[in-house]
């Protein structure tokens, strides 16, 4: 099946015009599947670290939305053991005009600004509204043993 | 024969045949009529020709009765004689031999006229509206051949010596004789006594130079009286012969002399008197109208009637030479054969069918005179119009043509480069202009004349005057001409007809014939011995035997000169525009043999000119030379481009070109017959192609035959005509190898599946399960072929809903739906077609309310985002954009699959950009009108080039079917990418048409129609219309009328609409754009609509099961069948 134009428009402008901290690279042998890095934000517990996700444009995307995951450890209330992450735009809230861009910024956001009161990782969650500095110290300790670059 | 003639005699019953018995007259005719031929036998001496010895009379009476009586061994002579009329001895000698003494049998065999088929045989009148006459006639001749026959031994050696001789033609000669039947005028005894001469005159000679009255009447004056040796009128010929005897004597062509055969004792008014005429040709018949070449005939008559004064008279004098000769019974010695088949018969035929249609005429010219009917115009033209198929036909059989003719490289002068069938152009035209072998050819008859021998003796064997070295003399039937000398063919035509179609290169050829066949200058005595015959035809007319004269339409003239220019070398060829202020003033000196070196090889002229010239000729009396214009010279060669321009020959450009000397003729056309075979002959007369430029034999072989309905005898006609003269390739001709005479640009076919609205299919299929279920049901009942119609109706019907399932309904409860719907929208405020212009007035009039100044602002931004970026595919600009009931922008298809995506999945559409809900029935299409000509534009000029471009939104869905809407969508593409482009339409669907019209009007896409409920003329209007304008027009065609013929090479896209049941039709179809004179690519595309019928039959099609019905190989129920397995196909 040839690639549909708005994916290549789509590659051809990350490749060209990158977000800061942000990369998105398709693999050659599937122009579907994409590796991704996302930078932690700054002044984050996140900060300093590099995150890679895979992302894959399922056939039929822009309908539908793209799948992501991360592929590096994080400690994050919204982001599971498997890398799963809960973000509405990536479920009920998915629009075709949304792109890969917009996607991956609403994620940078998410590391930003966790919401434990939506959680995917349940006990993470509940470690964040218990004693948020404690979990804000483990996230940091994960990110320099999994996320250093 | 219920004529109501005023001559006409009056109406009484023939009781001399049919009551024999009762009437004593019946015993009186034919001792009479029996010894006037009886008393030739003996002869005893050789009497003046027409006097009639009455003292044999009665000797012979007995000699006849005598053998009555002698033979009565069981034949009844008297019973014999009672029924069939008093026989002559000798016949009734040959009747009881034939008939084995039966006399019954004899009885029938002499009615049947078979008893003397020994004998040779007479010729069998044609004139069945008389019979009695005829038989009586017959009668006559019969007896005269059977007393001839016995009555030669004796004859022989007494009256041949006696023949005078006479050294010249004398002032009348004798030709033949005939019996005649005639009335008497008045009544009394003794006013004319057996075989008493009689004289034959025309009752109102005088009237005969006003004879335009007589054309005017209805009936011809044919009054012929005979009066008694004192020169007192008895009586009238009978109108069958006086028809004809009236002609000849009023043409000055024959003399009449007669005897008296019967008459009764006491005549009565309208009594019956049998006459003995004898006919002679008069001296002048001879010499009056001898070769009078027709292109001496400068008449013009600014008022020519369809059939000219002339043209009648030359037809009634044509008929009357028939007559005469069948009457004389004299054939010809000698004719030509390939004309001898239809002669006299067609030349009666010929003359009838005029004499019908003058009577028509007749009436129409009654009703055109009526107050406010305009008078007929002089373009007039006779003759029926040819069907599109008979022209076809016809053409096949003119343009065999043999691609292994020899080619001839053009002379190195000639600086273009020819095609291979241009070089055998040039081979033919070059062949037809040295036509040495007509100089050498041996002295052949003309075919138009017949030979015949003078009679050395005459009815009763009598010597007649013969004339030294006449033997012969020649007749043409045609023109009615008479002649002693022997009619020499000529051979007048080195030129011909090249009919290339359009677009193979006619002018190039001709070019090149002008620079390979010319002379120069040196070798001018060569030319001039070559041409000898055709010097001086008027003294003052010069040779130019260095220049070809071009002429052409007006707006053609440029194009001639600058071709001209381009095919030759330079300084090679000396051009002249002659047309207007640019006229030299005096051609004829620049052009003269003498002024060789520096006059122009060609000269190229408009219609209008020599048209302007031949009037100026013509009111200087016709004195060519002294005008010293076109009409001064005799041209080596002269060119009529476009030359149906002068198809008519009654028009006067016609006639002035008519009147142009040339050695070498040709004309130039891509339709030598536009729509009749008349227009044909036009051309042949301007090419002086003997025996066809004469229009009498012209009507008599091809125009009478045609309109006959005798098709296929007229057109082989016509191809024996064009065969030797007319050179026509077509575009669509190919190669022995299979490859077209011009290679022609390519062209690509893609199949568009179209994808039916959930709507669409719903009615689709419900169309489907019922076809589905009459089939099955039939089937199960075995009567497929019984319901062949309901189901083929059926199937026709799922045919139709692939292309828009209105044209399946009945239009009256559409229309009301459509109503219904238009008023409740009207209601909401939303109305189907909105116009974004208005729509923003209004918002901006009310521009306090946020919520309005808001919406205004969209749509403006709408206006401003069609050029951006789909956010849904990315497609930029987008592909007809559409927007959201809370006006966001994306494609029209990204949005509805968007859409159709969400609520497959149960989930409820909302906005891609502000997450309201939305839906299908909300989302309007963004319609704008940029794909419009600038010109339009343009007209309206200042106002409109400030303002933006006129955009309205429309609902979606309304523009029609998935169909119409996938036709748009290509119509508005290809608009894009090239604004010139023109398309033709195909559906066979005539009503579908009627639905894609009102879209196209919608979208402003300009378009024109052709279907075949259009007139002949309209539809030339509309292709001209498609043709010429410079408007990207769209043609909607119906697949029956325009798939064969049309030449829309103008155009560079093919849309399908609906498939046909063979690819043939859609090919032919496909073909009027893909052919010779294309210069572009051609796409077609071909509209199927997926998972339907239509994708089946196309299925179908591969198999091409459907060729061998389409060319009508199988009979009507074979065909069923097939169809009845393919439809079980479709249905599966």
């Amino acid at each position: 099946m040839a690639l549909p134009k708005r994916i290549i428009k789509e590659t051809e402008r990350l490749m060209n015009e990158p977000v800061p901290g942000i990369s998105a690279v398709p693999h050659e042998d599937n122009l579907r599947y994409f590796d991704v890095t996302i930078d932690g934000p700054s002044q984050s517990p996140y900060e300093g670290g590099l995150f890679k996700l895979e992302l894959f444009l399922p056939d039929d995307y822009p309908m539908t939305p793209p799948k992501i995951r991360f592929l590096t450890k994080i400690y994050h209330p919204n982001i599971d053991r498997l890398g799963r992450i809960c973000l509405d735009v990536l479920k009920s809230n998915w629009s075709p005009a949304l792109q890969i861009r917009t996607i991956l910024l609403s994620i940078q956001a998410l590391l930003g600004a966790p919401n434990p009161d939506d959680p995917l990782a349940n006990d993470v969650a509940q470690k964040w509204k218990e004693d948020q500095n404690a979990a804000i110290e483990t996230a940091r300790q994960w990110t320099q043993e999994h996320a250093k670059p | 024969m219920d004529d109501p003639h005023p001559g006409e005699r009056p109406r009484k019953k023939p009781r001399f045949w049919v009551e024999k018995n009762e009437e004593p007259v019946v015993e009186s005719v034919h001792p009479a009529v029996t010894p006037l031929h009886v008393n030739v036998s003996p002869s005893p001496s050789p009497p003046p020709p027409n006097n009639e010895a009455p003292t044999d009379e009665q000797p012979k009476v007995e000699d006849s009765e005598l053998h009555a009586d002698s033979i009565t061994d069981g034949f009844d002579t008297g019973l014999l004689q009672a029924v069939v009329g008093e026989l002559a001895p000798s016949v009734l000698q040959i009747l009881q031999r034939r008939s084995n003494n039966d006399v019954q049998r004899a009885i029938n065999l002499y009615l049947d006229g078979s008893w003397q088929s020994a004998p040779p045989s007479v010729t069998p009148s044609t004139s069945t509206s008389l019979p009695f006459q005829t038989r009586l006639t017959n009668g006559l001749k019969r007896q005269d051949t059977e007393m001839s026959s016995i009555s030669t031994p004796d004859s022989e050696a007494s009256s041949t010596p006696m023949a005078p001789i006479l050294k010249a033609m004398p002032s009348k000669r004798y030709i033949g004789s005939f019996g005649a039947v005639a009335w008497a005028t008045r009544s009394g005894r003794g006013l004319l006594q057996h075989a008493e001469k009689v004289g034959i005159e025309r009752s109102k000679m005088k009237e005969y130079p006003t004879k335009k009255r007589a054309v005017n009447n209805k009936k011809q004056d044919v009054v012929v009286r005979f009066t008694n040796a004192k020169g007192e009128e008895v009586g009238r010929l009978e109108n069958g012969f006086a028809a004809w005897i009236s002609v000849l004597i009023d043409q000055k062509l024959c003399s009449f002399e007669g005897s008296c055969v019967y008459v009764p004792d006491r005549l009565k008014t309208g009594e019956t008197v049998y006459l003995q005429l004898q006919c002679f040709f008069v001296r002048s018949a001879f010499d009056k109208r001898k070769f009078v070449k027709p292109d001496s005939n400068r008449a013009i008559s600014p008022f020519e009637e369809l059939e000219s004064r002339d043209e009648k008279d030359l037809r009634l004098r044509q008929v009357a030479m028939v007559k005469l000769f069948e009457a004389i019974n004299l054939s010809p010695s000698r004719n030509n054969e390939s004309t001898e088949k239809h002669k006299r018969q067609g030349l009666l035929q010929a003359a009838e069918s005029a004499e019908s249609k003058e009577q028509k005429e007749k009436t129409k010219a009654i009703t055109s005179t009526l107050p406010g009917s305009s008078p007929p115009s002089e373009e007039n033209e006779e003759g029926e119009e040819l069907e599109q198929d008979q022209l076809d036909s016809l053409y096949k059989k003119a343009q065999s043509f043999d691609f292994n003719t020899p080619t001839l490289e053009p002379a190195s002068t000639f600086s273009m480069d020819l095609r291979k069938y241009q070089k055998q152009a040039l081979h033919w035209m070059v062949g037809k202009e040295r036509d040495e072998a007509a100089e050498n050819r041996e002295l052949s008859m003309h075919p138009l004349w017949e030979e015949y021998v003078w009679p050395t003796q005459d009815a009763d064997n009598n010597p007649v005057p013969t004339v030294d070295e006449q033997t012969m003399f020649y007749v043409n039937p045609y023109s009615g001409e008479l002649s002693l000398e022997f009619p020499r063919q000529e051979q007048n035509c080195l030129g011909g007809i090249l009919a290339d179609e359009m677009g193979l290169g006619k002018t190039i050829e001709m070019l090149s014939l002008i620079h390979t066949h010319r002379n120069s200058v040196q070798e001018k005595d060569s030319t001039v011995k070559r041409l000898p015959r055709l010097s001086k035809s008027s003294a003052t007319v010069e040779q130019a035997p260095y220049t070809t004269l071009v002429v052409a339409p007006m707006s053609l003239l440029a194009q001639w000169a600058s071709e001209a220019e381009k095919a030759s070398k330079d300084g090679t060829l000396k051009i002249l525009l002659y047309y207007g202020a640019e006229k030299s003033a005096n051609l004829q000196k620049l052009c003269c043999e003498a002024n060789g070196a520096n006059a122009p090889n060609v000269v190229i002229t408009s219609y209008g000119t020599i048209l302007s010239e031949f009037n100026q000729v013509a009111a200087m009396d016709g004195n060519r030379g002294s005008h010293g214009g076109l009409f001064s010279l005799e041209y080596f060669r002269i060119i009529l481009d476009e030359a149906h321009y002068i198809k008519n020959r009654q028009s006067k450009t016609a006639k002035a070109c008519y009147e142009l000397s040339a050695t070498h003729r040709w004309v130039l056309t891509g339709t030598p017959i536009v729509n009749r075979l008349e227009d044909l002959f036009s051309l042949v007369r301007f090419l002086k192609v003997e025996p066809w430029s004469n229009f009498s034999f012209w009507r008599t072989f091809i125009t009478v035959p045609f309109e006959s309905k005798d098709f296929l005898r007229a057109l082989d006609v016509v191809q024996t005509v064009l065969e030797p003269l007319v050179l026509r390739r077509t575009k669509d001709m190919k190669t022995p190898s299979g490859e077209a005479l011009v290679p022609l640009p390519p062209r690509t076919i893609e199949i568009d599946k179209i994808q039916l609205s959930q709507d669409e299919r719903e009615v689709y299929d419900y169309i489907y399960m019922r076809a589905k279920r009459v089939f099955a049901q039939n089937a199960e009942a075995g009567t497929l072929m019984k319901s062949y119609t309901t189901i083929f109706a059926q199937i026709l019907r799922l045919r139709q809903s692939c292309c828009h399932p209105v044209l399946t309904r009945k239009k009256d409860i559409v229309a009301e739906e459509e109503d219904a719907a238009e008023a409740s929208d009207l209601a909401n405020g939303l109305a189907d077609d909105m116009d974004l212009q208005s729509l923003i007035e209004r918002f901006q009039s009310d521009g306090e309310q946020d919520a309005n100044s808001f919406g205004a602002h969209v749509l403006k931004q709408i206006q401003d985002e069609s050029n951006s970026e789909c956010p849904i595919c990315s497609e930029e600009p987008m592909l007809d954009q559409a927007v959201t009931g809370c006006w966001h922008s994306a494609c029209k298809e990204c949005l509805l699959n968007y859409i159709n995506h969400q609520r497959d999945r149960n989930i409820l559409p909302l906005c891609f950009n502000c997450r309201n809900p939305i839906n299908a029935r909300d989302i309007f299409e963004v319609v704008r009108h940029d794909h419009l000509l600038e010109e339009d534009s343009l007209q309206n000029s200042i106002e409109s080039s400030s303002q933006t471009p006129r955009i309205s939104l429309r609902r979606i869905g309304l523009a029609g079917s998935a169909k119409t809407q996938a036709l748009l969508g290509h119509l508005k593409a290809e608009r894009r990418e090239d604004r010139a482009t023109k398309s033709v339409v195909f559906s066979q669907f005539t009503s579908f048409l009627d639905l894609i019209e009102p879209a196209l009007t919608r979208d402003h896409i300009p378009f024109v129609r052709f279907d075949g409920s259009m007139s002949q003329k309209q539809r030339a209007i509309v292709l001209q219309e498609f043709n010429e304008s410079s408007q990207p027009y769209v043609l909607l065609l119906s697949l029956r009328a325009g798939g064969v013929g049309l030449n829309l090479t103008c155009a560079q896209r093919v849309f399908m609409m609906d498939p046909w049941w063979s690819f043939a039709v859609e090919a032919q179809a496909i073909d009027r754009v893909h052919r010779m004179g294309q210069t572009k690519k051609v796409k077609v595309v071909r509209f199927v609509v997926e998972g339907s019928i239509e994708e089946k039959m196309l299925k179908i099609q591969d198999r091409k099961k459907f060729i061998a019905s389409s060319l009508g190989m199988m009979s009507d129920e074979e065909k069923k069948l097939q169809r009845i397995e393919d439809i079980k196909e479709l249905l599966s």
